[in-house]
């Protein structure tokens, strides 16, 4: 219920980490489809990731951090703890992707690229959809 | 976790439906504003596709959970935000499926185009740059974030 009580402080923190989950997760989800429906464009992948995934990563993680500063949770609940652990690996796999397609833009021969980009992007939208499913539910 | 924090997930992940798809429709349709190959702008719009369908999907999802959770939490049906955000609601759908119908025309013209030698069309370029189609589809999803800071704002409550 702590939603029914959240002081208004915390709102626009929230806010601008939602909306960033929000905008990562559509990024994502277009990465896949691109990746998987139309593998030829790749340079509109290379661009959806460096233009959009990276930034909505960026606003999601430090809005997050915001907010957590604000709430001051005590302890070290797990719910959170999946958050920390979802967004900062993500970085490094977003990274990693992001390399990958810019990669097979310069080498548009060779398929495994797009195919990696796909698989690396689906896995973690399911990842963010855990973190989401611990965010919400806060399990203990 | 009770039945709220279930009621809660199921209606955030109605939203990141909406404001995923969203997103997704976004790409692809500004994506396809910068082709001239009526093939390349067919392929976008089949793209935008499962965007609509996310989009459809997250909506249904958002409402049922949304009058779900009000109802479940006690919330007074005429608060601000609720009625708000349902007005909204209703608002964006109108202005999403209008911003669809004329889509799915776009799409079928360039599909048209495509088939009968997929050269560049001042139709086809007229219908992706109309006023009013680009209104309506980037007008519902700023609707749609009005939505979201309803939600976290909560006017009236």
């Amino acid at each position: 219920m702590l939603a029914l009580v959240r002081p208004d402080s915390w709102n626009f923190p929230l806010f601008l980490h939602v909306l960033g989950a929000g905008v990562l997760v559509g990024a994502l989800g277009a990465t896949v489809i691109i990746a998987t429906r139309a593998p030829a464009l790749r340079s509109l992948l290379v661009r959806t990731i460096g233009f959009l995934v990276l930034p909505a990563w960026v606003l999601m993680r430090f809005a997050g951090q915001w907010l957590d500063s604000r709430e001051d949770i005590p302890g070290d609940p797990s719910w959170l703890g999946v958050g920390f652990i979802v967004g900062d690996a993500g970085l490094v796999l977003l990274v990693v992707t992001a390399l990958i397609a810019w990669r097979g833009l310069r080498h548009p021969e060779r398929g495994w690229h797009v195919k990696a980009v796909a698989a690396i992007s689906g896995l973690y939208l399911i990842a963010l959809f855990v973190a989401m499913w611990a965010m919400t539910t806060k399990p203990e | 976790m009770d039945k709220y924090d279930w009621l809660l997930f199921l209606h955030v992940t109605g939203a990141f439906l909406v404001i995923g798809g969203a997103v997704m429709a976004g790409i692809f349709n500004f994506a396809a504003l910068n082709r001239e190959r009526p093939s390349e702008i067919a392929v976008l719009f089949r793209l935008a596709r499962v965007a609509v369908v996310a989009i459809g999907a997250g909506m249904g999802v958002t409402l049922v959970f949304g009058l779900w959770l009000v109802h479940n939490a006690g919330y007074d049906w005429g608060e601000t935000w609720i009625v708000l955000a349902l007005v909204l609601w209703v608002l964006s759908n109108a202005m999403g499926g209008i911003g669809g119908g004329r889509e799915k025309q776009t799409r079928q013209l360039a599909e048209r185009l495509a088939a009968e030698g997929d050269a560049p069309s001042q139709e086809l370029s007229a219908r992706l740059r109309d006023p009013m189609w680009l209104a309506l589809s980037w007008g519902s999803g700023v609707v749609v974030i009005a939505i979201l800071a309803l939600m976290v704002w909560k006017p009236g409550a």
